[in-house]
């Protein structure tokens, strides 16, 4: 049975331990076990660190790679930072807008695939440039990102 | 000049610098990174000898040595490559500025961004592990030192050192008040130094070669290489290492660049010159060398490039202040109306150079005190827009409200 947002704060507290110096550690792992925060995840972490809910959420909104909202099992990250849009991203873009049937910050309707434009990646020798989960891809163009996306199952 | 010490083939052994160092007094490691006046590589160029001293010095039982591998500047890669090449020597760097300041804990902040560094760092530290180069009683004596790796999440802003000193302890990544510096009240109110990837990559080279060597590395007065990330219009983009001091031009001829119409400096708070202006040094009297080095050629519109900017400003905003908060929306806005025409001559923008200098001078950290850079130097420098329009200005609907 899939674990709950409350078992899985609860497993990685063992490892982070259960201090306020804890909150963002627990919404990692909350995030990379559910590809997003959900609500009961806040309250959870909240309860464990002593942390008030308000202050649970205040650090979960504040950084893009953490979503409030439930995501793709895969994330398509695209940079949209000058390098790589000078390199052709926003034709890489529509491409995979086209591809994906949806704009960017959306995920498919079967939840296969979330879409997202990101900050410079750091890959801007080989621009454009996008990551896929933990992956690293550059030198795109249209036609490589996606048949890269359609990789992705 | 292209000088490679960093990234020579020809390289030392490593845990060479790190067996060097723990023969010398710990307080002599901080003034010999002094002497060479080491100038921190991630932007800022504060003296690392003078943060390493001050460290030593500051009173705690417990101390930190942080890396800032945060690397999220626009067209910034240096730090990337650095660690998919060196990440052994990184290790090595940090662990001589945990002997030379007394901490025996490393923590590595690395952006969310480089997920696939970590198996990369990792293996470095297993291999530095069995070497008896990281762990306990280093080469049989009292010294002990481990890293850890630490994610960021997606905000430009914890590369800001007291932001990721709030990140690490789980908070929002908003930058803190300064004074108390990280060197007496940092991670978790320990002594704490924050450096860049590749300052600490220098330190294994100056502990080995000498302050005075590194010192003559430099061009005029300046210390030591640099890395630059170059990318954009060029025909070969990457890292090169230089001497510092050298000038834009010397890099550009290693990337191999023709019709340049402007050249950005730092990354998108740095500063943007035109094309004729390519004797300009990459030194931090001049034009203060983050790592990033767009080049645009004659075929952009530079308008578009400060729009893109702007937009990454406007996200990467903490918003803790009003000053950077609301005034790169303003500057935001203001790029449009321009984009739209909507401005007939340089007196309609009067009001909006007035802010970038409001944001100067009054936002909390250097994220607010540099965002309108480009505004100022792409609008003041690559706008041809009229002084001053024969337009009645009291009936322009641009000056409405003034
Ligand atoms: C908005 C902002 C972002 C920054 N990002 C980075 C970064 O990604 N990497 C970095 O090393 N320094 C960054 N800095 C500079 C750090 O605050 C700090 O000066 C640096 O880590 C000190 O190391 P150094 O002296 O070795 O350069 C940033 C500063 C600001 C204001
Ligand atoms: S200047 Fe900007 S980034 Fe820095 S504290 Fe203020 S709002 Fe935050
Ligand atoms: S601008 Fe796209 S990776 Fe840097």
């Amino acid at each position: 049975m899939a674990k709950t947002p409350e078992q899985v704060v609860a497993e990685a507290a063992d490892r982070t331990g259960r201090s306020p110096d804890s909150v963002l550690r627990l919404l990692q792992e909350v995030n990379r076990e559910f590809g997003y925060v959900p609500h009961e995840a806040i309250r959870a972490v909240s309860r464990i660190t002593g942390k008030s809910a308000a202050h649970v959420r205040g650090v979960a909104t504040f950084y893009s790679f953490l979503s409030s909202k439930p995501r793709g099992r895969h994330i398509v990250r695209l940079c949209s930072t000058v390098s790589c849009e000078m390199k052709g991203s926003s034709e890489v873009l529509k491409a995979l807008e086209k591809e994906l049937g949806i704009c960017a910050g959306n995920t498919t309707p079967d939840g296969r695939v979330t879409l997202e434009t990101t900050s410079c990646l750091g890959l801007c020798d080989k621009s454009p440039a996008m990551l896929v989960n933990d992956v690293p891809y550059s030198g795109l163009t249209p036609e490589t990102a996606c048949e890269i996306v359609r990789g992705l199952r | 000049m292209k000088r490679e010490v960093l990234l020579s083939p020809d390289q030392p052994e490593l845990g060479s610098a790190l067996r060097r160092a723990m023969e010398m007094e710990p307080a002599d490691i901080a003034f010999e990174v002094r002497e060479a006046k080491l100038l921190g590589r991630g932007g800022a160029g504060f003296p690392a000898g003078v943060k390493w001293v001050l460290a030593g010095g500051a009173s705690g039982a417990k101390k930190y040595v942080i890396c800032n591998a945060d690397e999220g500047e626009p067209g910034t890669f240096k730090d990337r490559v650095l660690i998919e090449r060196y990440a052994d020597r990184l290790l090595e760097g940090m662990a001589i500025a945990g002997y030379a300041i007394g901490s025996d804990e490393g923590i590595i902040y690395l952006r969310a961004e480089y997920p696939y560094l970590v198996p990369v760092i990792e293996e470095a530290r297993s291999r530095m592990l069995s070497g008896g180069l990281l762990g306990k009683n280093l080469f049989g004596g009292r010294f002990s030192f481990d890293v850890e790796v630490r994610m960021g999440s997606g905000a430009y802003v914890c590369g800001e050192e007291t932001a990721l000193l709030e990140s690490l302890e789980g908070r929002r990544g908003e930058p803190r008040n300064k004074p108390p510096y990280p060197v007496n009240s940092g991670y978790r109110g320990c002594p704490t130094i924050i450096n860049n990837v590749e300052t600490f990559i220098t330190v294994p080279h100056i502990i080995l070669n000498g302050a005075e060597w590194f010192r003559g590395l430099g061009e005029d007065g300046d210390a030591g290489t640099k890395l630059f990330s170059i990318s954009g219009d060029v025909e070969r983009p990457g890292v090169y290492e230089l001497a510092m001091g050298s000038t834009i031009g010397e890099l550009l001829d290693l990337a191999g660049a023709v019709d340049i119409q402007a050249v950005q400096v730092g990354g998108a708070s740095g500063r943007t010159i035109r094309g004729d202006q390519l004797d300009r040094k990459l030194s931090f009297r001049d034009l203060p060398p983050g790592g990033s080095v767009i080049v645009f050629n004659g075929s952009r519109n530079m308008l578009e490039v400060l729009r893109n900017f702007s937009d990454f400003f406007v996200h990467e905003s903490c918003g803790q202040c009003t000053p950077c908060r609301e005034g790169n929306r303003q500057l935001r806005l203001a790029v449009g109306k321009i984009l739209e025409g909507e401005f007939c001559c340089r007196r309609c923008l009067d009001s909006f150079f007035e802010l970038a200098s409001v944001m100067k001078d009054t936002s909390k950290c250097g994220f607010g005190q540099t965002s309108a850079n480009c505004f100022v130097d792409i609008v003041g420098g690559f706008l041809d827009l009229p002084e001053d329009c024969s337009r009645v200005h009291e009936q322009n609907p641009c000056h409405e409200g003034r």
